[in-house]
Order: C-alpha cells, then sequence, then structure tokens
C-alpha cells in the first residue's frame, strides 16, 4: 500500500502503483454557466468567471462558493455559457457598436410588441478586465436587443465587447438570500489583515 | 502556487511555424500587444501563442490542484482553531486557483476534463516543488510562506502578461494569495520565535526546502531566439533569473531577521546588489521533474483516486442532453 | 452538568467534530467546485464550534483551543454520526443532508432561546446553514433521482446513516432543566420537526426513507461514549498541538 505523510492519504488505502486509468470520457464534460456578481448594493453585476455544473441550480451552489466566499456579495447571477451572445472585440478606444450594420429606419419596432423578451447587456471597456452589466432592453431577437442596446447604451465609450442575455436565462439570488453572505465579513481567518506580527518579530529581536 | 520551473521554452530547434502565420494578421496581433492592449478569446492569435499560453496555463492550474497535496497533508493536524481553520481556507484557495485557472485554458480550446485527464496520466507537468514531501507541519507553513511567496512573484509578473482570460483569473488568484503569504509568514514566524521544540522544528524544515525553493523559478535562462518572441508577446514576463532574484531579495532579509539561517554558505547580496549562491543540482531537479521524486507517484496517485472516487457523482448528474461550451472570458 | 453547560458542550463538539471529518475532503472531492464548497461548509461548522467554545469559555471552561486539543474521546459529548470516518461521498452527503436539516432547525429554535448570548451566535450563523442545507437539498433531490447506481449508492447511505442520525437527539440527565428554562425546545421536539423537514426532501427523490420507528437509534455519544473512530481522530488532530504544550502556534 502507498504510505503517506498525509493520515487522510493513507485511509484511501491506495496500491502502491497502478495501471494509468483510461482517458477521461467525454461525459465528464458538464456544460459550463458565467457567474456575475454584486459586491454591494446597486453595484452593477460584474463577470467573475464560470463554473461547470449539471444545471443552473447547482451551477449557483458551485458559484457561492468560488466567487463569493472571500469578498462581500449581495448577490448573485448564473448563466448557462450557452444562452450568451456575444459580438466581436474592437480596440480599447472603439464602441463595438460603431460596427453594427446599419439598419433601415423602419427595422427597429418605433413600439415594443407584447411578444418582446428582456435581455440583460453587458459591457466589456476594457481588455482584459470584466464585463460589467449596464441595464436592460426588449426585444424580440438577441439581434434586436443589441440594436436596442445600442440605441440605449450606445453613447457609453469605450465598449470592447457587448454580451446579450436573453433575462429569463438568468438565475438570479433572491433579495431573501442575502443573508447566505452576512457573516462573510468576519471570516478574518481567511484575510491578510488578520495576521499582524511585527510586535513578536519586534520582540524576538530587542531579546535577541 | 507556481514557478517556472515546469515550464519548459521551446527547444531552440523547434519551429515557431510563424512562416505559415498570415503575415497581416500576425503584424495586427503583435501591434495589439504592443499598444498594451490584451488578447481575447476569440481574437486571431497565432498557433504558436495559444500553444504555449495553454500549456503555462494547464501547467500551473495542475500546480494549484497538486500544490493543495503537501499542505492538505497538515490539514486535519493544524494545531488550534486558528490555524485549523486558516490551513482549511488556505487548501481550498488553492483548489479554487486551479478552477479559474483551468477555465482561463479552456478558453484557449482544450477542455477542463481533457487536463485533468492529462495530468492523472503522467501527460502534464506541474512545478516540481510539489514533489517533494512534507514531513512535518514547519514543512507546510515553508510552503505557506516561501513557496508562496514566490508564486507571487511569479504571478504578479504573469498578470501583466497579454492574455486577457489569464489576467483576470490571476488579478483574483492575487488578491486571494495576499492572506496566503500573511498566514505563512504569521506561523514561520511563530515558531521561529517560539519555544526550542518549535525553533528546531523550523529550521530543520527550512533545510529541508530551501534546495527546491532556489530551483523554484526554473534553470537559468537561455535566451533563445524564440524566449524573445514569447517575451514579445507578454506570454512569458520576466526572466526566470529577475525573479529568482527578486525573490532572494525579498525574503531573504525576512528569514534572517527571526534567527533562522539557510544552508548555502555562499548565499549572500554582493556588492552590486545582485544575489549570489550555489548554483541547485539542476540534474537532479531534472530526475525529479521526469519522474523520480520522492512523490511523484503519490500526488498523481492521490489525484486519480479523487477522480476515481467522484467518477459516479459525476456520471449520476450528467444530463444527455447537455452540451459542454468553453467558457467565454 | 449545568444545563447551558451540557446543551453548548453537545453543539460545539458535533460541529467541531464533523466540521474536522468533512475538511478531509479538501482536495479529494469529486469536482472541482464541489470541493470548494464542501471545503466552506466545514470552515463554518469550525468556526461555530469556535464561538460555541468561546461561550463555555466565558462560563469559565478553559480556553477553546485548551477544550477542543486536550481532551480525550469520553470528554466528548457529540453525537457518534459525527465521528464515523468520511467513507464515499455518498455517505459524507447523507450524513451532511441529515445532520445538517436537524442543525439548521436546531439554531432556529435557538435564536430564541433564554440565554441570549447563545441566541445571539444563533441568529448570526443563520445565513450560512441556509446554503449548507439548500447545498445538502440540491444533492439530495440530483443523486437521490439520477442513476440507479447514484439512488442505490444514496439509498444505502440512508439505510446506514439513520440510525446514527437519530443519535443526534439523544438527551441527557439535563433535558427537563434545558427544557424548563426556556433554554432549548428539547430534543423530542427537535426530531419532529426533522422528520418532516428531511421527509418533505427526500418525498421529491426515488429514495425511501424507513420507518424512522422501526430503527433502533445509535446512542451513547451524548454521555462520552464513542466509536472506536473517536479517539485515533482526537489523536491525529492534536498531533501538533501536544508535541510541545507550552508552544504558542
Amino acid at each position: 500500500m502507498l504510505s503517506s505523510f498525509d493520515p487522510r492519504i493513507n485511509r484511501l488505502g491506495l496500491p502502491e502503483s497502478a495501471p494509468p486509468p483510461p482517458d477521461k470520457a467525454a461525459l465528464d464534460q458538464f456544460p459550463t454557466y458565467e457567474v456575475f456578481h454584486q459586491r454591494k448594493e446597486n453595484a452593477a453585476y460584474a463577470y467573475v468567471g464560470p463554473v461547470h455544473a449539471p444545471e443552473a441550480d447547482v451551477a449557483f451552489l458551485f458559484a457561492k462558493e468560488q466567487f463569493s466566499r472571500r469578498f462581500p456579495c449581495t448577490g448573485l447571477w448564473v448563466v448557462p455559457t450557452s444562452a450568451i451572445q456575444v459580438t466581436g472585440y474592437v480596440g480599447d478606444q472603439e464602441s463595438v457598436y460603431d460596427q453594427l450594420p446599419l439598419l433601415p429606419a423602419d427595422a427597429l419596432p418605433a413600439a415594443a410588441a407584447a411578444t418582446d423578451e428582456a435581455y440583460d447587456i453587458f459591457h466589456l471597456k476594457k481588455r482584459g478586465k470584466a464585463h460589467a452589466h449596464v441595464g436592460q432592453v426588449r426585444a424580440a431577437s438577441p439581434e434586436a436587443a443589441l440594436q436596442q442596446a445600442k440605441a440605449a447604451f450606445g453613447d457609453q465609450r469605450p465598449v470592447v465587447n457587448v454580451w446579450v442575455i436573453c433575462s429569463a436565462d438568468v438565475l438570479r439570488s433572491d433579495d431573501d438570500d442575502r443573508d447566505m453572505w452576512t457573516t462573510t465579513p468576519d471570516k478574518k481567518y481567511r484575510e491578510a489583515i488578520a495576521y499582524k506580527v511585527q510586535d513578536r518579530i519586534d520582540r524576538f529581536k530587542q531579546e535577541g | 502556487m507556481y514557478g517556472s520551473a515546469s515550464t519548459h521554452d521551446i527547444p531552440a530547434k523547434a519551429t515557431t511555424g510563424l512562416e505559415n502565420e498570415d503575415p497581416i494578421l500576425l503584424a495586427e496581433f503583435e501591434a495589439r500587444i504592443a499598444r498594451g492592449e490584451k488578447i481575447e478569446p476569440t481574437d486571431w492569435m497565432p498557433q504558436l501563442y495559444r500553444k504555449q499560453l495553454t500549456r503555462m496555463i494547464e501547467q500551473h492550474a495542475h500546480s494549484e490542484i497538486i500544490g493543495s497535496l503537501p499542505e492538505g497533508t497538515w490539514i486535519t493536524r493544524a494545531p488550534g482553531f486558528r490555524r485549523k481553520m486558516a490551513q482549511m481556507a488556505k487548501v481550498q484557495d488553492e483548489v479554487g486557483h486551479a478552477q479559474l485557472l483551468y477555465s482561463a485554458a479552456e478558453t484557449l480550446g482544450k477542455t477542463r476534463e481533457q487536463m485533468l485527464s492529462d495530468l492523472v496520466n503522467g501527460k502534464s507537468k506541474y512545478s516540481n516543488v510539489f514533489n517533494y514531501p512534507t514531513p512535518t507541519w514547519a514543512d507546510s507553513n515553508v510552503i505557506s510562506w516561501l513557496i508562496d511567496a514566490g508564486a507571487i512573484v511569479n504571478q504578479m509578473a504573469n498578470a501583466k502578461g497579454s492574455y486577457g482570460p489569464y489576467c483576470r483569473a490571476l488579478d483574483r488568484i492575487c488578491a486571494e494569495e495576499a492572506f496566503h503569504l500573511k498566514y505563512g509568514h504569521d506561523a514561520v514566524v511563530h515558531m521561529a520565535t517560539g519555544t526550542p521544540v518549535q525553533r528546531k522544528m523550523m529550521q530543520e524544515a527550512l533545510n529541508r526546502w530551501w534546495p527546491a525553493i532556489m530551483t523554484f523559478f526554473g534553470p537559468s535562462d537561455k535566451m533563445s531566439v524564440h524566449t524573445e518572441i514569447l517575451m514579445r508577446w507578454k506570454v512569458k514576463m520576466a526572466t526566470n533569473d529577475a525573479c529568482r532574484q527578486q525573490f532572494l531579495d525579498m525574503y531573504v532579509p525576512k528569514i534572517w531577521e527571526i534567527g533562522l539561517t539557510l544552508p548555502d554558505a555562499n548565499l549572500r547580496k554582493n556588492e552590486d546588489g545582485v544575489w549570489e549562491f550555489t548554483e541547485p543540482d539542476w540534474e537532479d531537479f531534472k530526475r525529479v521533474i521526469n519522474g523520480d521524486g520522492p512523490c511523484n507517484a503519490e500526488r498523481i496517485a492521490v489525484r486519480r483516486a479523487a477522480e476515481e472516487n467522484g467518477a459516479w457523482v459525476r456520471r449520476a448528474l450528467l444530463q444527455p442532453q447537455a452540451r459542454y461550451v468553453r467558457p467565454l472570458a | 452538568m449545568n444545563p447551558t453547560l451540557d446543551l453548548l458542550y453537545r453543539l460545539a463538539d458535533d460541529q467541531l467534530i464533523l466540521g474536522h471529518r468533512n475538511s478531509e475532503w479538501n482536495g479529494l472531492g469529486p469536482i472541482l467546485e464541489e470541493d470548494i464548497a464542501f471545503s466552506s461548509m466545514a470552515q463554518d461548522k469550525l468556526g461555530h464550534a469556535l464561538q460555541l467554545y468561546t461561550l463555555l469559555h466565558e462560563l469559565g471552561e478553559a480556553e477553546p483551543d485548551t477544550v477542543a486539543f486536550t481532551r480525550n474521546a469520553p470528554q466528548f459529548h457529540c453525537c457518534q454520526l459525527t465521528e464515523l470516518p468520511i467513507g464515499e461521498y455518498d455517505f459524507s452527503l447523507i450524513r451532511h443532508f441529515l445532520f445538517d436539516h436537524a442543525e439548521l432547525l436546531r439554531f432556529e429554535a435557538l435564536a430564541g432561546s433564554s440565554y441570549e448570548p447563545l441566541a445571539q451566535v444563533a441568529r448570526k450563523v443563520k445565513g450560512e446553514l441556509k446554503y449548507h442545507v439548500l447545498h445538502a437539498n440540491t444533492w439530495v433531490k440530483r443523486l437521490g433521482s439520477a442513476t440507479e447506481e447514484a439512488i442505490g449508492r444514496m439509498q444505502a447511505a440512508l439505510e446506514f446513516t439513520l440510525p446514527y442520525a437519530l443519535g443526534i437527539f439523544e438527551t441527557t440527565d439535563a433535558e427537563p432543566d434545558i427544557i424548563r428554562s426556556g433554554l432549548f425546545i428539547g430534543e423530542a421536539e427537535l426530531q419532529a420537526r426533522w422528520e418532516a423537514s428531511i421527509g418533505k426532501v427526500l418525498a421529491q427523490t426515488a429514495l425511501t426513507l424507513p420507518d424512522l420507528r422501526t430503527l433502533t437509534p445509535v446512542g451513547g455519544g451524548r454521555r462520552g461514549q464513542h466509536t472506536e473512530y473517536l479517539q485515533p481522530l482526537l489523536d491525529e488532530m492534536a498531533e501538533v498541538f501536544r508535541l510541545d504544550p507550552t508552544a504558542d502556534w
């Protein structure tokens, strides 16, 4: 049996040597979900990264600990990656809205149709930074939503990249879920600020 | 927790393949990087850039997941509530960092499961320091402080690199590592300034780990043509020697001030402000990284066991209609 | 034992031992993200234990570290459920589900305890426990209605674990005083609420909850009688701490 300095490993009872396992099958590859985090009340939701999960409820469980355990949080959204419509990327000084094909004047309906759906719009202001939520529009399709977003938010510059997400695809934490994050700031043992050791060093040097 | 020690630069003889790339696109790509703009996943990029970054970020991710094991060795034995909870949080962060880094690598086209598969099949490398054991609690503290310190030197440099998803992951990782560094320092200081039993334990652990720490940033740089390309593309941000010097400058005084010694009689800062030291045993380094270290077999066996023991869970959760999509950013 | 001390020791020891056990999964979990989530909950349990031992210290007991790291098994009041080895993930999840449902309901009730410092702790950790139970429920619902393999594993784990879980509600001689003084609603009432609570979740799965009346609860833990696993756990936990009892680690 494999003998380790780690008692946990010894309890696994692993063989001294085992043949390598076969390559993992594709079945292990869960869908991915993109996660957005709100750091304080009224702040825009910002992109923090993806999780792998079989479904949205599990994605939420995973996202909560992976992306909000170390920083204050008042809300979390998770969205299937496949549900996000992405524009191309432009340079840091440009706006991707400038590249949208000009639609004929009558292409944008003057009034919202009853069948229109809400879409959440996210902007990337600078390459290497994170997408942030700018607002919602109502439209009949993601393409139309992008045109609506240009009308509503197109004056913001730069806009390096835009994500368009049908609002119905966003799993959002409820207002009364906020208490899940109440104690996060109390967990000082995982913050640098809790470790102050200079006094001890000074005392040691004096006694030296 | 990662140094350059596992990233082998492209062999000097290998072709860069650049002659096959579209010169106009390549010029635009290089101009963007020269302007200080980041590359994002759907941008055009040379094959060599994609390949090198994938390998580097993947190895970094492996180093985090494997790096959780030597400190995990002491997770059930950390003395006192404060240490016990912090040790758990630190090991947890390493797993979290692996998750972030695998995600960044996935945006380049390789799936996470393929990367994990390559790890347990011994096809990928990870930071060589984790092939050494942690026989005492003090060894774990040395990793928490000094290996993390080395990793931060490396990661702060890489966070200024050119690939957007890697920068985003590293920004988050560096923010979390601040705790690791302070926690590790705190634990080492408590031991080094503590009782004779503690001091002895800490000094012995430091003696054991110092040779590995000196290899953490990898062999001295041989500035091949290809290293130049990788530095121009901001894939490699600092030379191994520069990182090592920066590390020594920041941490040797902190080690000495708490009465600990380092097992290298030649270690000193010369008049030019450059640290001199006994050249690490790179032959031994090569032997260990190629599989013949004290813990290589255990590290891989444990990862395999975790994968195999968890396979039924993943099988059960899989939705037949679900489709993997690579993360966006 | 004084009813307040009796209650606090049982609560604190449960949290410490199960938090310790669950931390063993750190780095070895079935999915990276789950590894992280499970570790957070183990840390939370350690945090609860520390807060409860601090209350004990304020009542004249030794420092939390001394209480946690120097006692031997017969001096522990945790239920035996918490001390069992982590086993496979099915067992660890079922234990988490059964224990944390009881814990959430227990702390909800303790929020109204006549002992105000305890009530304050209970109110404070409510949100954490909400996540723990959400996590447990999601997993039990998913795995409990997934593949034949998963359902079989979860059912077997449930049947193995339930007698130990009933040991959560083992009472001590202080029970009548605890109820009379309004410290806590009492274990019988808690158990009734727990049965309803786990039943509701299990009903949404392919798992079958056996008739609990037919099971023999595994007790003894509350009175210092433990499985063969507790003393080795404590020895391991205190290995470094005991190397030098005068040291500040």
